[in-house]
């Protein structure tokens, strides 16, 4: 084999791997592991008790979550029931929330960040809110986003709530937390834009309009997509503040929901999946950002 | 009437405190058709000066005309070739030269317009290269875009701050000529901005030197009577030519005075710069650096004492 071929192997698939093995046996390590015990009791009878020991007695070991958890991952779009879903329904219905609120973060995001990169007086004016609001965490906005949208209830043909209160400000949550990188790098990437670019726009006498278009957006794509992607992380972040919070089904109320029933296996299962999932998510925007950088 | 003219125009930049003045009293006329080269040192104020005419920038004092009339903003009968070509990076080479021509002749026909912009990506040689982006094409296929962008606007004047600066000497040499014969075709008014001598009078009719007093102001314009067209070859031994060679190099170095000044001249300098010996500190290994180059630098610099 190629020597280079040969070291991208170890490098991208072997180091991993023990990576990922170190990290399993450090998890078993502090695993709760089940002990049985016999013992007589109190009528003479011999009786098995089942104890969980270790550092951490609650948590299961990697073989037990795996067990628990293979029915949602073999199975990933059963439907059992309500709140006994494969996982990928879960995460389908997360990610359709998360992709409803992100839309939302991009159609204001992207236009506050052109105004205030375009206008100094628009970011005097309006940066001291936008640095207040930015740090607040979601757990802060949701209940604010029930009170803004109390009155909200779309009702279908027979009845039930189709978008209630809790939807409105889970996605009034999403959209107010993701939107932030994207505002900023958006007005960052109007600041950078050449003056070289827009004195050709001068020149040209290109219209207000044609120069929005023609100069601007093209030179600040590549900074937008960079505020897209982060935008769609956070999104991606706040989905399980919010379904834990609303107790929507979802990937994040379903942890919720199997934290309080106690199966903890699942929780570990949640936790994974959240997480690939981001990961997936964050390459494929950056992927699409590669396209938009020019030279 | 000339067509362009400056008078008594000044400009500097900054505010009280930190302020340069970059240009003073500067008065300039060029009639319809002339091909003027306004020549100066790096940094003396050429392509405010031409910023001036632009209406990119606007003086501080006096006034520039087009036609008699003052220049407030920029506008398409001025086509300025950029000293940075300024293409759009994400438009090809076509659409880099339709957004000019979509723009002036907006009466025209969807078709016009199209064969109008083929035919000058034609002039330029550079049909082959038509869809290409920006970043595919060499520093000297950029700048004959440029130009082409800028020549499509029918300007009434063209406007080159140093077009051909950032070029290798040979392409140089291939553009000047490329330029004079598209210029000797259409005799559109050309006021050409330079750092190179040479350059200048191979394709001026008539040369300005911008004295690098400070701030820098407009030496007496010299006419070029060099028959055309000029072949650079032969042009070297001309007698005629290095007389006035010699007389525009001399009036520029003679303005610096006797203080030490600097001329960007060709001159070929050895390609390694000396090594700093002198601090040897504890860490040897952050300053290993062994003999380093020169080529990063473009501009061949000599410090010249009058
Ligand atoms: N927008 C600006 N703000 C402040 N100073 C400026 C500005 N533009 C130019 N200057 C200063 O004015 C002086 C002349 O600049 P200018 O660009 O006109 O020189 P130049 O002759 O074109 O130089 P080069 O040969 O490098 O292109 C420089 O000292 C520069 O620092
Ligand atoms: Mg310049």
């Amino acid at each position: 084999m190629h020597p280079l071929i040969q070291k991208y192997k170890l490098d991208s698939i072997f180091l991993p791997l023990v990576a990922i093995v170190i990290t399993c046996v450090f998890w078993y390590a502090i695993a709760g592991k089940s002990v049985v015990t016999e013992k007589v009791d109190d009528f003479g009878d011999k009786v098995k008790i089942t104890k969980r020991e270790g550092l951490s007695a609650d948590l299961p070991t990697p073989v037990e979550t795996w067990t628990a958890s293979k029915p949602y991952i073999v199975e990933p779009f059963a439907k059992r029931g309500e709140l006994d879903q494969g996982i990928l329904r879960f995460t389908w219905m997360s990610l359709v929330l998360v992709a409803q609120g992100y839309l939302i973060a991009l159609v204001i995001g992207t236009p506050v960040g052109f105004f205030l990169g375009l206008s100094k007086q628009f970011t005097k004016a309006f940066d001291p809110i936008i640095q207040v609001l930015r740090p607040v965490s979601p757990l802060a906005w949701l209940p604010l986003g029930m009170i803004l949208f109390s009155g909200v209830k779309i009702v279908n043909a027979d009845g039930r709530t189709t978008f209630g209160a809790s939807d409105a400000a889970a996605l009034f949550t999403i959209a107010i937390c993701a939107m932030w990188p994207t505002v900023m790098n958006t007005a960052v990437g109007v600041r950078a834009v050449p003056v070289d670019y827009l004195n050709v726009a001068k020149v040209l006498k290109l219209s207000k309009w044609k120069t929005l278009w023609k100069v601007l957006v093209p030179a600040t794509l590549p900074y937008m997509f960079t505020g897209f992607r982060l935008s769609l992380g956070i999104a991606w972040l706040v989905i399980v503040a919010v379904e834990m919070l609303t107790g929507r089904p979802g990937v994040g109320g379903f942890l919720w929901q199997q934290y309080n029933a106690n199966s903890y296996a699942h929780i570990i299962l949640c936790i994974l999946t959240i997480g690939v999932i981001g990961y997936v998510l964050d390459r494929l925007m950056s992927v699409v950002e590669g396209r938009f950088k020019t030279a | 009437m000339p067509l362009i003219e400056i008078k008594g125009a000044s400009k500097g930049y900054g505010h009280n405190g930190s302020r340069s003045e970059v240009l003073k009293n500067i008065n300039l006329s060029v009639e319809e058709g002339e091909f003027v080269v306004i020549v100066g040192y790096s940094g003396s104020g050429k392509s405010t000066l031409i910023n001036l005419i632009s209406g990119l920038v606007k003086p501080d004092a006096g006034e520039a005309l087009i036609e008699g009339r003052k220049i407030t903003e920029p506008g398409p009968d001025r086509g300025l070739v950029f000293q940075n070509y300024s293409l759009l990076p994400w438009l090809t080479v076509e659409e880099n030269i339709a957004l000019a021509v979509d723009e002036v002749f907006k009466e025209w026909t969807p078709k016009q317009r199209k064969e109008h912009v083929a035919k000058h990506i034609a002039m330029v040689k550079l049909s082959h290269a038509a869809h290409k982006l920006p970043k595919e094409l060499s520093g000297g296929m950029r700048q004959r875009v440029s130009v082409a962008r800028t020549l499509a606007m029918n300007p009434k004047v063209l406007l080159m701050d140093e077009p051909l600066s950032a070029l290798d000497a040979l392409t140089r040499a291939t553009l000047q000529d490329e330029i004079s014969e598209i210029w000797q075709s259409n005799k559109t008014t050309v006021i050409w901005i330079t750092n190179d001598p040479d350059e200048a009078i191979l394709v001026a009719d008539k040369v300005i030197p911008l004295l690098p007093t400070a701030p820098a102001t407009l030496g007496e314009p010299m006419l070029i009577d060099l028959e055309r067209p000029r072949d650079r070859r032969s042009i070297n031994h001309d007698p005629k030519f290095k007389k006035l060679r010699t007389q525009l190099i001399t009036t520029l170095l003679d303005a610096k005075g006797r203080t030490k000044s600097k001329a960007t001249m060709k001159l070929t300098l050895p390609d390694i710069l000396p090594e700093d010996i002198t601090n040897k500190n504890a860490l040897p290994f952050l300053n290993r650096g062994g003999p380093k180059r020169r080529n990063a630098d473009k501009r061949e610099e000599v410090e010249v004492t009058a």
